[in-house]
Formats: C-alpha cells, sequence, structure tokens
C-alpha cells in the first residue's frame, strides 16, 4: 500500500508542476513605491504586512496567541515529570552559546527594530531569538533556564504585547494611525509576542516531556 | 528560469511532505510530512513572486524589477502558524501517547489500547 501512497502523491506533484508552469514569464509589477511610501516604510513587505493588510496580521498574531494558550491548557491535566539530571553537553556547545547568545539577541532586536527599512520585520526576529533561547536551554539545561525568566512576567509580557498590539491595530485602523514610529513599535510588540510564546512552548514540552 | 527551479524543488518537497503523511502510520511522522509539505508550499509562493533579476522589494535597492512583495508579506505569517499549529498538534499527540499509549494510527483509529 506505500508504493500507492506515494504514487499519489507523485501524480499530484506531477499535475501542479504541469499546471503551475504557465506562471512564468511573470507580469510585471503594479507600481508599489509610492504605496510604501504612504504607509511611512522603505521595505513593501513591511508596508503590506503592517499597513495594507492589517486585519491580516491582527487575526494571525490572535490565531499564534490562542496556540500558545492552548498549549497551556492542554498541558496543565498532565503530570509533570520529575527533574532528570541533565545531559553533560561537550563544553563546545557551553562556549559556542556563550559566544552566540548575546548576538543572537542582538540581532533579533536588530532585525525587529529596522524592519520597516531593511530585510527583517518582527517574524522572523521573534523565531531567531526563540532558537537563541534554544541554544541556552540545550546548552545550560532548560531548569536553571526556566528559573531566570519567571512564569508571571513572562505571561505578562506575552498578554501585554498582545494587548499593545491590538491597541496599535485598532488606532491604525480605526483613527488612521501611521508612520515609522508605527512600524517599529508594532515590529517589536510583535519580537516580543513570538519569542515569548516560543519560549513557552519549550519550557511546556520539557517539563512534561523530561529534559532537553 | 531561477524561478522554475525553485518551482520544482518546492513541488519536490510537497511530494515527499505528502507521501510521508499518507505512507507512515506513525502520528508523528505525519506530523513532520505535513511540515515539510508546508515548506514546500511557502516555497512555491516566494518562487511566484519572483521576476528575472529582481532585486528585494525595499526602496532604493537598485535598480530593476522587484519580487512581488505580497506572497513574501503572506509567507512571512504563515510560517509562524505552522509553528504554532505545529506544536499545539505535539500537545494532542503527547495527550494521545498518556492516555492510549500507542503512536499508530489504525490502533488509535479502533480504540485500541496497547
Amino acid at each position: 500500500m506505500k508504493w500507492a501512497a506515494w504514487l499519489v502523491a507523485m501524480i499530484l506533484g506531477g499535475l501542479l508542476a504541469w499546471t503551475s508552469w504557465g506562471l512564468f514569464p511573470r507580469p510585471a509589477l503594479p507600481p508599489w513605491q509610492e504605496a510604501t511610501a504612504y504607509w511611512g516604510a522603505r521595505n513593501a513587505v513591511a508596508a503590506i504586512v503592517l499597513g495594507a493588510r492589517l486585519y491580516d496580521t491582527l487575526f494571525e498574531v490572535l490565531v499564534f496567541a490562542m496556540a500558545m494558550v492552548g498549549v497551556r491548557l492542554a498541558l496543565r491535566p498532565l503530570p509533570k515529570r520529575r527533574a532528570r539530571p541533565p545531559v553533560i553537553e561537550s563544553p563546545l556547545l557551553e562556549r559556542a552559546a556563550d559566544v552566540l547568545v548575546p548576538a543572537i539577541g542582538v540581532f533579533g532586536v536588530y532585525l525587529a527594530a529596522s524592519g520597516h527599512l531593511a530585510p527583517g520585520g518582527g517574524f522572523p526576529a521573534g523565531a531567531i531569538v526563540g532558537t537563541g533561547l534554544l541554544l541556552v536551554a540545550l546548552a545550560r539545561g532548560i531548569r536553571a533556564l526556566a528559573q531566570e525568566f519567571p512564569q508571571p512576567i513572562l505571561s505578562q509580557l506575552e498578554y501585554g504585547s498582545l494587548a499593545a498590539l491590538l491597541i496599535l491595530g485598532g488606532g491604525s485602523l480605526a483613527l488612521g494611525w501611521r508612520g515609522g514610529w508605527l512600524l517599529t513599535l508594532a515590529n517589536m510588540l510583535i519580537l516580543i509576542k513570538v519569542s515569548t510564546g516560543a519560549w513557552t512552548v519549550l519550557e511546556h514540552f520539557a517539563a512534561h516531556r523530561g529534559e532537553v | 528560469m531561477e524561478g522554475q527551479v525553485a518551482l520544482l524543488l518546492a513541488v519536490s518537497l510537497l511530494v515527499l511532505g505528502l507521501g510521508t503523511l499518507l505512507s507512515r502510520r506513525n502520528v508523528i511522522w505525519k506530523l513532520l510530512g505535513l511540515n515539510v509539505a508546508s515548506g514546500g508550499a511557502a516555497l512555491f509562493l516566494v518562487a511566484v513572486g519572483h521576476r528575472p533579476q529582481a532585486v528585494p522589494p525595499i526602496l532604493g535597492w537598485g535598480p530593476g524589477p522587484a519580487a512581488d512583495p505580497l506572497p513574501q508579506a503572506l509567507i512571512l505569517t504563515a510560517i509562524v502558524i505552522h509553528f504554532a499549529t505545529l506544536a499545539l498538534s505535539l500537545v494532542y499527540v503527547i495527550f494521545l501517547t498518556e492516555h492510549l499509549h500507542t503512536q499508530d494510527v489504525p490502533k488509535l483509529e479502533r480504540g485500541e489500547d496497547e
């Protein structure tokens, strides 16, 4: 039966490749420079994500927040595993984490702060900071790291950034706020939201299924 | 030309993910296949935004046509949603494993306790 499944997948992929071959050459873009400048950005992607399609982004952030709430709530009835002694990692990983993590953090904040001027933005920056947290968790053990981030402050940060983002989005949609300050602020809030969400997932998975 | 190459790569990722999703019996392998397929979908949309000799769609970035920013904006949010939904579905896999002690889909459908 396995070959039948692979055959179905290959036929579907072949159909997709065949029908999408005619997509090229692509038509020329409509003039996007004026619309980008109108939203106070230089990066057209930031102008779309936080300007022209702001509804989309706001509800996407809500979906992300709901998924994180789901992770917390669904794991609550499960028993917490007894803390196992952390796996001894090689000193190479620990030194690499010491050297790399400050650079990763600074790079994430830079990407979020300059996301409307250059390639970047809040979502990739949040993913980068979350990956940096994963690196520290691998090098030093996740329990030691979890004690440095107390849970109440983390949830305040997470829900506070969500509320501030909704207020900013509502102001932009209802009162017509726009400009570089709005994009920078929204990108920083998205950075906080996504990185705390990633840390929530990491911490809950490790707490309920043992040490990373 | 680069657009077509990226498109073929995206379709092969989709085939790989879809084949894993259909042929494996373990739930975690199915989720991994779904994630690979969603990566293929992301690459497909970004490839559609490609233009010959395109530069990133940023004001003042050199002459030449810009890549289409709309699929990029779509994918930017979709990647984060992939991550969130994968995390949520893995939580339910943990739940199933805790209660039914199996990750095998036919056994789960029969409600069998291993």
